[in-house]
């Protein structure tokens, strides 16, 4: 009896568990697998997916954050990746694959020393250690742009915004394009920029040419009710009250009921009805109003109303661009017309409803202030233009991380490589194994210009053999020698004005040493049954 | 796609993993340019005079036969993303231009086609979208070059006609050519504003009646509601009548509020029957005292309210829909009321006739507002031996107006029949030859794609199609002109500006920039992560 052994169980059953050195070499591989899928969009080149839901649902986008939310990732190591992504979008707004492909690749260059038996936590030391060197030597070689010559300043921020669309389907159009960005968020407010205040509207059909920005707010024509036609179309200097009212005829309190014991009073209480919403209509016709918008439905008495004294209306306008309305006239927006006065309304040069394309635009400009604008966006299609969206809004985002911070380095993987060579160079003077922990550190990042090439259908190897050499021979005039895409060779992507803010960079090689380092350090995973498997295992259990 | 660890443990990365699907790189390239290529053959046949029409059927059992392009690819229902787009692109072409809607899918799959064999020769399919992007350029630059302008005025409008042709031409109404295009003409420079080069389509209205031929299509200077006057003793004919538009019903007011009303007693009963009594009184009295003689009410009344009106001889209509006041509203000039006590003689709209129409045997009515104050109000009164010819009908029309509207826009035309695509294919081989690298490729290549609308124009008219088109080439290589088409009608000659078949330059262009941006887009994909089993 002695050898008798009880099984204990500590877990629920049907939980999964699973451990050791073969685990985390499963999490890498789970990870590099995803890496996989990820990196053909990295790079001008790159290419797009196309990704159908289970409810039919299609989406195309290059757009790394968007690729990792919609693959709908379950696996909890790989999910890591999905964050860093995400962060690097909200942070950044750009760089999102090259955040994934650079955590995939330092994880990948990892697994031989996991196989060899090298605890991970060393790995992970050392990896730290590279990261700090890294954002050092960024920060020491980024290159500081002249804030106070306005013209260099905004072509600088150009520059950087045409680079973050190089590889999306609008890089055809990209002068334009990064004109408009620009121009949009330098009419923020530059002491508190907020993007939200910069809107993108869709309207599908036309071309991609015939987008624009205004400088001032457009929305689309709300749902009317008959009596809007009559009203005027086009104001110079109209004054505008923003609302938050209900301006309709309706009952007043929910739930409540009126008794009436003499027939007479009846129609005292239709007038007294009748009487409150007159009275908010009379308020707003006295302020000098002659635009009324509403977020809450303005109703047809109100919109016939205000067409019999030629004052434009329009109800159900989306919080957003009351948001940027009030922002930009400085006015708040108003809750009750209780003391609502001539004070509380906002002005602008010009208001017009426009035709484009088979949408009508209410269109705002010619504000005093600045702080806000819109871009109209033109395209075939609704996914067509949903993904030059999200391309916009990276590119919006790299501007105003440039503005806060005007460092730029080289694109095109010239950062990567002379980081690559830094660290290459750093390992050499230090003792033990972190020398070849660093080493692999560096040539993970080697992965960025090396995808980017192949991404375009280049001889990777070659292109490599010739960045590492320039690099390497003349360190100091090669600094920023990159992948040439236009000529299928290497090139100073300074000079050929492929530029990044800085800030970008730090935060992709953190964030992805960050992910790697938590993949790294996880040695079992336990993973409780979903519910629905429980399930199935009681009935099972219960036959 | 289940997916295996190197120790050989599959592993599960992705929610429901082993019911999704995924194609890659060129597989992935040839399944959407194959879907798009679909799309595009079945609406071959639908191009030119003498294209065909299809019948779709929807699920619930409604019949539609057109052979306007966006309206069959609307009625489809695709389910596979990539036909969805093409769905979307000539959507977008309606939207925009409203004509040319199947030309611009036949070329957009045309470009995909051409693509294949470039992507085979292993060229780099951003490289061949950077071609057709440059090609597309040349494209433009050179209809702007060959482009004419037409003249016309509110007088003389027959070139406008004559453009409005070419679009009806392929329609179910080509035998009524000249009629309907010579009425979506005056529809169009009716509510026109020619110096802002405006023209507003909410002002004209399309009503479709089922009965008589299409040829007995009217235009109507003013708004047909599709109603009857409340009592069958009101006169049928008011001249010179004051309009009063209510949108308020012919009823004692009710609080919105929640109410109940009590009554105890006979005397109560009997004061609250003499107060809606003298309600009624006190409306129809105030309606007549503003000196309207016509009343169109959103809102129904009851007997009690029908009789009163009569009596007073005030003939009105109930129930008439918000869009038909607001129109009414515009077109008479009228305010509309909400309440009785704001009724005043100023709110009255014009109107210098109100008839109400009976049609062909049916005992189905009819309202025609005549010669309102403001005439910038037509309708368009659309007859047809069935339904679907009234609504295929509605649908040509529209394309003409559109087309109209384009050319006052913007006068500058392009000839049709496969002539602008000919003559920007021969242009586009010259200037290949100096362009430097694999663009030269890409660029013959869309070349030969702008032939795909001549040859399907050729074959849809019976004719030999690339004999035809072939021969059209050398005409305009040796004469350099660029007005040689497709002679679909065999009428003997191939010179479309005798002919007068053009289409609008913002059309044309249009067609080309979003052909190629969706072709950009499709060559963009080589990654296809799909539910398993579908499509």
């Amino acid at each position: 009896m002695s050898h008798f052994t009880p099984t204990i169980v500590l877990l629920k059953e049907g939980t999964d568990s699973s451990q050791g050195k073969g685990h985390l070499l499963s999490n890498i591989d789970a990870c590099v697998e995803i890496v996989n899928t990820l990196k053909t969009t990295l790079g001008p080149r790159g290419m797009d997916k196309l990704i159908t839901n289970d409810r039919g649902k299609s989406t195309v986008t290059n757009d790394g954050a968007t690729v990792m939310r919609l693959l709908d990732v379950v696996h909890p190591a790989v999910q890591t990746l999905v964050d860093i992504a995400m962060s690097q979008d909200s942070e950044v707004g750009d760089g999102t694959t090259s955040v994934v492909v650079f955590a995939g690749e330092i994880l990948e260059q990892s697994r031989s020393f996991i196989k060899e038996n090298v605890h991970p936590q060393t790995l992970i030391k050392a990896f730290r250690k590279a990261c700090f060197k890294c954002r050092e030597r960024i920060k020491e070689i980024a290159v500081k742009s002249n804030v106070e010559d306005e013209k260099q300043w905004n072509s600088m921020l150009k520059k950087c915004a045409s680079t973050a669309m190089n590889s999306k389907l609008i890089a055809g159009h990209k002068d334009a394009f990064s004109d408009m960005v620009v121009q949009a968020v330098r009419s923020l407010d530059p002491e508190f920029p907020e993007v939200d205040l910069i809107g993108i509207k869709k309207v599908g059909g036309g071309a991609m040419e015939e987008s624009f920005l205004v400088n001032g707010v457009a929305f689309k024509k709300t749902f009317s009710y008959a009596g809007f036609e009559q009203q005027p179309k086009k104001f110079t200097t109209p004054k505008i009250a923003l609302l938050n009212i209900e301006l309709e005829l309706k009952n007043e309190k929910e739930n409540a009921e009126i008794r009436i014991k003499d027939p007479k009073e009846y129609q005292k209480i239709v007038e007294a009805e009748w009487e409150l919403i007159y009275e908010k209509l009379e308020k707003i016709v006295e302020s000098g109003a002659n635009i009324v918008l509403s977020r809450l439905p303005i109703g047809d008495l109100a919109t016939q109303y205000f067409a019999d004294r030629d004052i434009f209306c329009a109800g159900r306008v989306e919080e957003s661009d009351m948001k940027r309305l009030s922002v930009i006239t400085g006015k708040q927006i108003q809750s009750t017309t209780n003391g609502f006065t001539s004070e509380m309304v906002g002005e602008c040069e010009l208001m017009e409803e426009k035709q484009i394309g088979s949408e009508r635009y209410n269109i705002f400009t010619g504000f005093e202030k600045q702080g806000s604008s819109t871009i109209i966006l033109r395209g075939g299609a609704e996914q067509f233009l949903a993904e030059s969206e999200r391309s916009l809004h990276d590119a919006i985002m790299v501007v105003h991380r440039a503005m806060l911070n005007s460092n730029v380095v080289a694109g095109g993987g010239a950062i990567e490589m002379e980081l690559s060579r830094y660290l290459h160079e750093y390992a050499k003077t230090i003792y033990g194994k972190e020398q070849m922990l660093i080493s692999a550190f560096a040539k993970a990042l080697e992965i960025i210009p090396r995808q980017i090439s192949q991404n375009a259908g280049f001889d990777s190897v070659d292109i490599m053999n010739k960045l590492r050499k320039g690099h390497f021979e003349k360190p100091k005039e090669n600094i920023w020698m990159g992948v040439d895409i236009e000529n299928e060779g290497v090139c100073n992507t300074m000079k050929s004005f492929v530029w990044e803010p800085s800030l970008m960079k730090l935060n992709m090689i953190s964030a992805a040493t960050d992910a790697a380092c938590l993949v790294l350090s996880v040695d079992e995973t336990v993973k409780s049954p979903s519910l629905q498997d429980n399930n199935k295992i009681s009935m099972e259990g219960r036959k | 796609m289940l997916r295996y660890d190197s120790s050989g443990k599959p592993f599960i990365i992705i929610r429901d993993q082993d019911q999704k699907e995924r194609l890659t790189g060129s597989e992935a390239r040839k399944a959407n340019i194959l879907a798009a290529m679909t799309v595009a053959n079945l609406m071959k046949t639908s191009i030119g005079p003498l294209g065909m029409d299809k019948i779709l059927v929807d699920q619930d059992g409604e019949v539609t036969a057109t052979n306007d392009g966006a309206t069959i690819l609307k009625n489809m229902q695709v389910e596979n993303p990539i036909a969805k787009l093409l769905v979307e692109l000539s959507q977008g072409q309606d939207d925009e231009i409203g004509d040319g809607t199947t030309s611009v899918v036949v070329f957009a799959g045309a470009l995909l086609e051409e693509s294949l064999s470039l992507l085979e020769k292993g060229i780099h399919p951003s490289k061949i979208s950077e071609g057709y992007e440059k090609a597309c350029d040349i494209a433009v630059q050179h209809l702007i070059s060959i482009c004419d302008k037409i003249e016309f005025d509110k007088e003389d409008c027959s070139s406008l006609i004559k453009a409005a042709k070419t679009s009806l031409g392929s329609k179910i109404v080509n035998q009524y050519t000249d009629k309907i295009a010579k009425i979506s003409v005056e529809a169009v420079l009716a509510v026109a504003d020619l110096e802002r080069k405006d023209v507003r389509f909410d002002l004209i209205k399309l009503e479709g009646k089922t009965g008589g031929t299409l040829g007995q299509t009217e235009l109507i200077d003013g708004i047909i509601i599709p109603k009857n006057f409340s009592h069958p003793q009101m006169p049928k004919q008011i001249k010179n009548a004051k309009i009063a538009i209510l949108t308020c019903p012919f009823e004692p007011p009710k609080p919105k509020t929640g109410h109940k009303l009590d009554i105890d007693s006979v005397k109560k009963y009997k004061e609250l029957l003499e107060i809606e009594q003298n309600y009624f009184k006190k409306m129809t009295d105030l309606v007549k005292k503003s000196g309207a003689t016509v009343v169109l009410c959103q809102w129904g009344f009851d007997d009690e309210a029908n009789h009163l009106l009569l009596q007073k001889e005030l003939p009105a209509v109930r129930w008439v829909s918000g869009t038909d006041i607001e129109l009414i509203a515009i077109a008479t000039g009228a305010r509309i009321v909400p309440r009785f006590s704001e009724l005043t003689p100023k709110k009255l709209g014009k109107a210098g006739m109100v008839t109400e129409k009976s049609l062909g045997t049916t005992d189905e009515k009819m309202i025609v507002i005549e010669k309102c104050s403001n005439t910038k109000t037509v309708t368009i009164l659309v007859k047809g031996g069935n339904k679907m010819v009234v609504e295929e009908g509605k649908r040509s029309i529209h394309d003409a107006l559109c087309v109209t509207r384009n050319l006052i826009k913007d006068n500058r035309i392009v000839y049709g029949g496969g002539a602008v695509e000919i003559s920007c294919s021969v242009a586009l081989n010259k200037a290949s030859k100096e362009i430097k690298g694999i663009e030269q490729y890409s660029i013959r290549a869309f070349s030969q794609a702008l032939l795909s609308v001549p040859i399907a124009l050729a074959s849809n008219s019976g004719l030999n199609s690339l004999e035809a088109v072939s021969e059209i080439q050398l005409k305009q290589m040796k004469e350099e002109k660029p007005f040689f088409g497709i002679d679909c009608l065999s009428k003997g000659t191939s010179n479309m500006k005798e002919q007068n078949v053009f289409d609008t330059l913002r059309g044309k262009i249009q067609q080309f920039l979003l052909a190629t941006q969706m072709a950009k887009m499709i060559l963009k994909i080589d990654d296809i992560i799909r539910p398993t089993g579908q499509y």
